[in-house]
């Protein structure tokens, strides 16, 4: 039952052209993202010609070659944008489309005049979701390693391809969290407007104003993989930064740092810890989403909006 | 002949603004920016109040000790709304592409629009009867966002603004209704232009996302000082004058990077918002006519924007099916 109602899932998913279209903007980014990166790397050779040369030309020291501070994997710190931003509302158009499709069409009400377990079903759409997202993350981590190699001229170490799996492992997590969000907004909402449009409020909610409240980051600054240090000296910042822990885009982001090396480095348990809230809301989110399709009124598909 | 089409201009706005009025969608996605943006102008303000707290120290301290030469105070109490204003970039453009997107898909679902066209109603007054109510929603929304941004700045700030800085910021909220009414343009006419509804929708959002989220990411990761932590030319051991040496190289760099940011409405509608409200301190001394001088592009790019996507919307609507067609 559940590989019928996943493999349908699937199949389902590769016809629609709005969410194939969603798809190839991800894939694009993720290769603009190496485009950067390669671009930021010339930026960076050229500058420190010219600065080498100007300041010869004072009669001032050689600087330090500017490579030193920059990792190796710094040049896909945009992905760690680029998932919250484009994955993230790709996975809330994958968990909208798994259910709302359904109930458009009228099949949920067709299915579940057989003698379908709920639970299946339920199981079977999340791990849809998943085997979607696993493929979307896997073709992503793959353009990486190529701007890697075309970037580095040389095939990437196994050390720096396990911190990319590792990123990318966290990054379906991450992708799976608004899946199922998208997916819990489908069954609450009998309109599928008001569905997609509330689970993009939660989107916008988690993604922009937890950060600002939690650590005064204002919208544009979770644009930047380089966020500014935040200030917390007020009393204000003291009492809320208590909520950092469960402010999912900034813990993604600081978890990505140490794994991409980008950011200043912790130790590893700290870095562990950032993804157990993660891994708590999803696990959360999957027990809810099970409970919505047991109590769902699925006689009323097909004739909603 | 005219004040009849007046009527019937204004007929449609009114239907829209109720209807609008009591979608419950839009009225979560607006106590979102309400709260959000009431969230930053307050966090901002009271580190404010502590930095004016200390200027006054200081100053009633200088004047005290007889100093005849003070410092003038370095704040502004018009850049504490620089997060009102990324709200309504962010946010602001996906109530006004809901706006949207709701009275085209209003009408479908409801079964009113063959009703409507069967009406002396030409497609050019609904879709300016349409564009008035959803403005009038708008600015309702911006004047709610002001004022509560500007309560946040006096109560917690300590710092009420004046007459001059008040004209300023009617300006910049003044260009975020037109920013807000072009996003609500898009919404309508990718809805309109759309068989099912929600897929006009998404495609409306994923040019937000491109616009408003994409765009500037990109402009500003290319930015050359923006390479490392810290910024690359202070790495290098380089000042402003070096800076500017080193970028005279990447001339066609810089053309690149800065189109990449001008193809970015949102872009345009921050540098404007931001140059009215003091955010950027090298425009704080300057007069209105040298604001408008410095903003000038985006001034340009925004009429541009400002004017296509209207034509866009009466376009789509002439051409919009009379009788519901498929899913919506």
């Amino acid at each position: 039952m559940i590989t019928t109602v996943t493999s349908q899932q699937l199949l389902s998913l590769r016809r629609q052209r709005v969410f194939l279209a969603a798809l190839s903007m991800f894939v694009a980014m993720t290769a603009a993202a190496g485009v950067l990166g390669w671009s930021s790397h010339n930026t960076i050779v050229r500058v420190y010609d010219e600065a080498v040369k100007l300041l010869a030309a004072d009669g001032q020291p050689t600087p330090p070659n500017p490579f030193l501070l920059k990792p190796e994997l710094s040049l896909l710190s945009n992905m760690v944008v680029y998932v919250p931003l484009l994955g993230a509302l790709l996975a809330l158009l994958l968990g909208h489309l798994s259910l709302t499709d359904d109930e458009s069409t009228g099949l949920g009400r067709l299915i579940f005049s057989r003698r379908v377990s709920r639970t299946g079903y339920a199981v079977g759409k999340i791990a849809a979701a998943a085997i979607a997202l696993s493929v979307i993350v896997l073709v992503a981590m793959a353009v990486s390693v190529v701007s890697l190699m075309v970037v580095n001229q040389r095939i990437p170490p196994i050390s720096v391809l396990g911190r990319l799996g590792l990123f990318y492992s966290m990054s379906w997590l991450y992708l799976m969290l608004f899946a199922l969000v998208g997916m819990a907004a489908a069954l609450l909402n009998r309109r599928r407007s008001l569905a997609l449009l509330s689970a993009m409020g939660a989107w916008l909610v988690i993604t922009f104003a937890i950060p600002q409240f939690t650590s005064a980051l204002r919208p544009t600054s979770s644009l930047n993989p380089i966020a500014d240090p935040v200030g917390s000296s007020q009393r204000f910042f003291q009492i809320t930064a208590l909520a950092r822990p469960i402010s999912i885009a900034e813990q993604y982001k600081a978890a990505s740092g140490q794994i991409l090396s980008t950011a200043a480095p912790e130790p590893g348990w700290q870095t562990a810890l950032r993804v157990v809230p993660l891994m708590v809301f999803v696990g959360l989110l999957v027990a809810a989403v099970v409970i919505l399709v047991r109590r769902h009124d699925f006689s009323r598909s097909g004739n909603g909006e | 002949m005219a004040s009849d089409r007046r009527h019937r201009v204004l007929t449609i706005a009114r239907h829209e603004y109720r209807a609008a009025a009591r979608s419950r969608i839009l009225v979560v996605l607006l106590a979102i920016l309400v709260i959000a943006t009431a969230g930053s102008v307050i966090v901002a303000a009271a580190e404010y109040a502590s930095r004016l707290a200390d200027y006054q120290a200081y100053h009633a301290a200088a004047v005290a000790g007889g100093v005849t030469q003070i410092a003038p105070s370095p704040l502004a109490p018009l850049s504490l709304l620089r997060g009102a204003f990324e709200y309504i970039e962010i946010i602001g453009a996906v109530i006004a592409i809901t706006l949207g997107y709701l009275t085209v898909s209003r009408e479908r679902v409801n079964r009113t629009l063959p009703l409507l066209m069967s009406r002396p109603v030409t497609s050019g007054e609904l879709a300016a009867g349409s564009l008035l109510g959803a403005v009038g929603v708008i600015v309702t929304l911006v004047v709610a966002t002001m004022a509560v941004a500007v309560l946040s700045v006096g109560l917690v700030g300590h710092d009420w603004i004046n007459v001059g800085q008040a004209g300023k910021l009617m300006l910049a909220f003044g260009v975020a209704v037109v920013y807000m009414a072009t996003f609500y343009c898009l919404g309508a006419f990718t809805t309109a232009s759309t068989k099912v509804a929600t897929n006009g929708l998404m495609v409306a959002l994923g040019i937000w996302l491109f616009v408003v989220l994409v765009l500037p990411q990109i402009g500003d990761t290319l930015d050359a000082d923006n390479q490392i932590p810290g910024g690359l030319f202070a790495a290098l051991g380089l000042g402003h004058d070096g800076e500017v040496q080193i970028l005279t190289h990447f001339t066609a760099y810089e053309t690149v990077r800065t189109s990449i940011e001008a193809a970015s409405f949102a872009k345009h509608f921050e540098r404007f918002a931001f140059a009215m409200t003091d955010v950027k301190e090298r425009f704080r001394s300057l007069s209105l006519p040298d604001l408008f001088f410095q903003v000038r592009a985006s001034i340009v790019w925004i009429l541009i924007y400002a004017t296509a996507l209207p034509i866009a919307l009466n376009h789509s609507f002439r051409n919009q099916p009379s009788i519901p067609q498929g899913e919506t």
